[in-house]
């Protein structure tokens, strides 16, 4: 677990006279799973996308596999083959089968040839649980289904690490456990991820670290203990009780609090699971 | 309309029909091919590309096609021949298929350029993420639901030159419309040619009307 995977350092972002992130240091370590949270508009989504260049930084260095993958000679093509990203809104192609969302990338990018690919695809999506949603396009599919093909599709390209922005935001309540649980799996097999998300509940479950962000900055970082558990920095504890405030259950102790709130999702899982 | 009557300009009217179709075919075609080139620079970042399909657009919707079709049939061959000092001459249907082509490319441009805004950035995005080429993007993320959006749009432009090729008669093409003026100048019988002539254009293109929506329904699924 020591290895760094991903070296980010002092990385800054900003949209015209806007800093979106400022001076961020962040080692991300092989098979670790990584929680970025903090309130809306903190800079955590555009530290994300900043990492597989999908928004430019402004300076700073991204070190993967010993190289600087802002240098104007890195292969950034080959870096996103390597780290795939799931995103928010899914982003399925809707024209194509579910199967085709998920065998495209590994036979265009030369990976596999197209019966590998569509060999590799059905193992990933009955590791998802769709096996019997091969044929369907994205429409049919619920947003908890979605999201879950855009998971196999990004392992299809058997990536190093993934990225994951704000993966169940855009769920209805009832499909968040789904998709959690696929991505708890995933992490339990030693993938490297890094999400951010507002489940405090599966930050605490299954992050063995956690970068708390606010106003472009890294506030406190940790292990879900120290950072939900006992947080150093007041905005980090004014950031934890606004959001536990609605488990509503008035616990002074946050880890107590959304280990609370955990089991009652909990069961939400066991339910989509049987 | 007697039978005698139909007999002499029903022939006229269908050898108007082939001239009228072929224009507007290769028409469309062309300036499909045309306003894909030109969509795709009005929506793309380079500059001088958006800038030269702008006044492309611009001259095009700013001119009448009666306007353009006589500039390029008598206009351009005056230029061509002050430049290279031989008597050079278009042929009108060249000339024809000439005017449908820019026109349509023009307006099928902006088709095009809609289209391929309506694809949602996120799956550009996914592709980027997945590590594909820009052309890979284009060709297999952009363009298939693009070019489904684009139907209806294309579809519609294609009914619009068939009409428009009627105005062609004025630099001699001999689709429906001159057919009927030339029967007309033989025969001096107005009324009953010009109501023929109507009613052959109401037919055929209530024909590729219901074509439009026989396509529209299967690309909706």
């Amino acid at each position: 677990m020591s290895e760094s995977l991903i070296s980010v350092r002092h990385l800054a972002k900003s949209f015209g006279d806007l800093e979106v992130l400022r001076d961020i240091n962040v080692e991300i370590k092989r098979g670790e799973v990584v929680c970025i949270i903090g309130p809306s508009g903190s800079g955590k989504s555009t530290f994300l996308r900043c990492i597989n260049q999908l928004e430019k930084p402004t300076s700073g260095e991204i070190i993967y596999k010993g190289d600087n993958i802002l240098d104007k000679n890195a292969d950034i093509r080959k870096f996103r083959e390597e780290v795939g990203m799931v995103f928010q809104r899914f982003n399925l192609f809707p024209l194509k089968t579910v199967l085709a969302n998920v065998t495209m990338a590994p036979v265009l990018t030369g990976h596999m040839n197209k019966a590998e690919a569509k060999e590799k695809a059905l193992e990933l999506l009955a590791k998802v649980g769709l096996e019997k949603k091969t044929e369907a396009k994205p429409f049919m599919l619920s947003g908890g289904q979605q999201q879950r093909v855009a998971i196999a599709r990004a392992l299809a390209m058997e990536p190093e690490a993934l990225l994951f922005d704000e993966p169940t935001s855009a769920l209805d309540p009832e499909l968040v456990g789904e998709v959690l649980n696929v991505m708890t799996e995933l992490a339990k097999e030693g993938m490297t991820m890094i999400v951010v998300t507002h489940e405090m509940d599966f930050a605490l479950d299954v992050a063995d670290h956690i970068i708390f962000m606010d106003e472009g900055y890294v506030v406190e970082e940790g292990s879900p203990r120290e950072v939900l558990g006992n947080p150093k920095q007041e905005r980090t504890r004014a950031f934890l009780s606004r959001f536990l405030l609605h488990s509503g259950d008035g616990n002074d102790s946050s880890i107590k609090n959304i280990s609370e709130k955990r089991n009652g999702h909990e069961k939400v899982c066991c339910d989509n699971n049987s | 309309m007697s039978f005698e009557f139909l007999q002499a300009i029903m022939p006229m009217l269908f050898r108007g029909l082939q001239i009228t179709m072929m224009i507007a075919i290769i028409g469309i075609l062309l300036g499909f091919i045309l306003g894909a080139v030109s969509g795709y620079a009005l929506s793309c970042q380079n500059k001088i590309a958006r800038g030269i399909a702008n006044v492309y657009v611009w001259i095009i919707r700013g001119t009448p096609l009666v306007v353009q079709a006589l500039y390029v049939y008598f206009a351009v061959p005056a230029i061509i021949t002050g430049i290279t000092h031989k008597k050079f001459v278009l042929d009108s249907v060249v000339a024809g298929i000439t005017v449908i082509t820019l026109n349509a490319g023009a307006f099928i441009s902006a088709i095009v350029k809609g289209a391929l805004e309506s694809v949602e950035l996120g799956q550009k995005e996914a592709g980027e993420a997945l590590g594909l080429t820009k052309g890979q993007i284009l060709t297999h993320i952009i363009i298939p639901p693009a070019f489904k959006a684009m139907i209806p749009g294309l579809f519609n432009q294609f009914i619009i030159s068939v009409k428009d090729t009627a105005l062609l008669s004025v630099i001699s093409v001999n689709d429906i419309t001159r057919q009927t003026q030339n029967y007309v100048a033989r025969t001096y019988n107005t009324l009953p040619a010009y109501t023929a002539c109507a009613l052959f254009y109401l037919v055929l293109l209530s024909i590729l009307m219901i074509l439009q929506r026989m396509v529209e329904n299967i690309t909706k699924k």
